[in-house]
């Protein structure tokens, strides 16, 4: 009943502050219309520019055009849901900590991990969600897809913890900044390795496939899961893999969170 | 109710040589000190009492509260506030307490100043009837009305404390800690500032430690002082102890008839007094007799000035608490810890 009740404030306070952050982003009116035109924009262009690169490879790796669409789209959904919820920990690495302001956070009775994160609502998201449901709708009828309860049921365990594997890693290279100051790059430099996901692993070499599998284990956020559903296969390695991956980050990410936040030294004021 | 046992923090600061060179060389090799902000640091708070906290810049007086609300954890020594640990029970011992950082907000800056109230409402799980009575209250001792619709970022410094001391305030602390809340206010705005905090403490018991450097601060709300300098604590005490400890000095003011005359005193010769002792100051409307009552009594400072010169008025006073602590943080008062 406790973990209930616990739920229950998380969601209400979640829903609280969506609410003042669109609120915030109506305060600024020209440039939420800005920044919503340029997202439309990005992503407009990130859809030419996938169309016009595999209307030039017909099959990739043996994969077929609509497969890797398919592929492309699974790897934007979690990175989206990640970006939606998540996206103040950039801020951690940047400034938060290096201004002091982590303070505040430290003074409200609620966990600093979800005051940081609930604080910030990142509609920018919705540009990646739109485009890899696009690209899934596009896609879906032309591939032998296996729907049934198990498999959707699998695909929704695979999202969530594919999220997590973001999540986790953003955690934990932001954490670093609590004794480093800033470790933005750090954080970025990590991130970044995600852009490899939204291909098969198996075009890339053994050295770059091997990273990005079991070090900093992107492809299972699109690549090994996408592909069960596609191909079939062990679903306990291409979905359980990325349980195992989500569940180990984030875990490793609480703890180095939770270390970083004693060592905190905040700033002169 | 407040606990503060041997408090003590050190923070590790690497040494950089000056301009570039020295940048890339500590990049490379860092050279590390540790830097004691806080030693050894012990004093009790008694529930109801409004601690001042004061001391110099520098001096330790954040890293002290910071420490008290959890924000930092302590190198060595303990504090227990409410029988609870800040940095161990973090989350249900900031639900007791109310913390204001002068030199922050906590308020959503974008937002109206009213959303912050019905957000932290959440998260401190202030019911509806309470909610509704506290805003009343805190309306009426800090006057929020007329500025509680517009956005954080467009209040005046006046404004965005009082705001900033109501948000403290919404879930009925049992302990209010203040971090120079009255830091740049004018003083109608810094009136209304200590007005609401006795009311505050007077109404509801609230426990109050505030850091300050405006001695009226001090005086008009403080029951005790600590003071602290480099680290350590030097004085703990009420202000009639700090004066009685550290005021020998008086000030003999008066109005001559005849400046020439009253410029020939010469206090020093007469009572073999050194400069530490005593300090003349003559503006051509004041004589101004700045002295040590230790060192020479009042009744014979006022009887050499009365026999030698004629006054058109005269009176003595007791060094007012600037004085004294402008003198401790300049060290010229000798402190015994």
């Amino acid at each position: 009943m406790k973990i209930f009740k616990k739920l229950h404030r998380v969601f209400k306070l979640h829903r609280i502050f969506i609410k003042q952050d669109l609120k915030r982003l109506m305060e600024y009116k020209i440039d939420f219309a800005t920044g919503a035109v340029g997202m439309l924009l990005a992503q407009g262009v990130n859809i030419v520019f996938l169309s016009i690169i595999f209307s030039q490879i017909p099959a990739l790796d043996g994969w077929k055009y609509e497969e890797i669409l398919f592929i492309y789209g699974f790897a934007l959904l979690p990175k989206a849901i990640d970006h939606l919820f998540t996206d103040n920990l950039w801020a951690i690495a940047y400034f938060i900590i290096r201004k002091g302001d982590f303070d505040k956070y430290l003074t409200r009775p609620v966990s600093t991990l979800f005051a940081v994160t609930v604080e910030k609502f990142q509609v920018d998201a919705f540009g990646e969600l739109f485009v890899g449901l696009l690209l899934f709708g596009i896609s879906i009828p032309h591939i032998s897809l296996n729907i049934n309860p198990l498999n959707i049921f699998l695909f929704i365990i695979a999202m969530i913890f594919a999220t997590l594997i973001y999540t986790g890693i953003k955690l934990i290279t932001a954490s670093i900044a609590f004794w480093i100051k800033r470790s933005g790059s750090i954080t970025y430099m990590f991130y970044m390795v995600n852009e490899f996901s939204k291909y098969p692993t198996t075009i890339y070499n053994r050295v770059v496939g091997a990273i990005v599998t079991y070090i900093i284990p992107f492809a299972f956020t699109a690549f090994f899961p996408a592909s069960y559903f596609i191909a079939g296969g062990n679903p306990w390695y291409n979905i359980g893999g990325t349980v195992v991956a989500g569940t180990v980050l984030m875990a490793v990410g609480i703890l180095v969170w939770n270390k970083g936040v004693s060592a905190y030294e905040s700033a002169g004021s | 109710m407040i606990y503060v046992n041997n408090l003590k923090k050190e923070f590790k600061k690497t040494i950089k040589e000056p301009g570039l060179k020295g940048s890339l060389k500590s990049f490379i090799k860092p050279k590390n000190e540790i830097i004691t902000a806080v030693n050894d640091v012990s004093f009790h708070v008694p529930r109801g009492e409004v601690l001042g906290f004061i001391g110099p810049n520098g001096a330790g007086k954040s890293t002290v509260i910071k420490m008290l609300t959890g924000i930092l954890t302590p190198t060595s020594g303990s504090c227990e506030i409410n029988g609870k640990i800040p940095y161990k029970n973090r989350k249900s011992y900031v639900r007791e307490i109310g913390v204001v950082f002068g030199q922050r907000t906590q308020l959503w800056w974008d937002l109206a100043l009213r959303e912050t109230y019905t957000v932290l409402k959440e998260i401190y799980e202030v019911d509806d009837k309470a909610f509704k009575e506290r805003m009343a209250f805190l309306n009426e001792v800090l006057e929020l009305e007329e500025f509680i619709t517009s956005p954080v970022r467009t209040l005046s410094l006046g404004q965005r404390m009082r705001a900033d001391i109501a948000a403290s305030l919404l879930h009925s602390p049992k302990v209010l800690f203040l971090d120079e809340p009255t830091i740049g206010l004018d003083v109608v705005v810094k009136d209304n500032i200590r007005q609401a905090v006795k009311t505050i403490n007077e109404n509801e018991q609230t426990t109050v430690i505030l850091t300050t450097h405006d001695l009226q601060d001090v005086e008009n709300l403080c029951d005790r002082i600590v003071m602290i300098d480099k680290g350590s604590k030097i004085f703990d005490g009420n202000i009639a102890e700090l004066k009685k400890k550290y005021g020998q000095s008086r000030e003999m003011k008066f109005i001559p008839t005849d400046f020439e005359a009253a410029g020939k005193l010469d206090y020093k010769g007469e009572f073999k007094l050194t400069d530490d002792d005593i300090e003349i100051e003559n503006d051509g409307h004041n004589v101004a007799v700045r002295f040590n009552s230790d060192k020479v009594s009042v009744e014979k400072i006022l009887n050499y000035t009365l026999s030698h010169t004629h006054v058109k008025d005269i009176n003595v006073s007791d060094a007012d608490i600037e004085e004294i602590i402008k003198g401790i943080y300049r060290s010229e008062v000798k402190v015994d810890a």
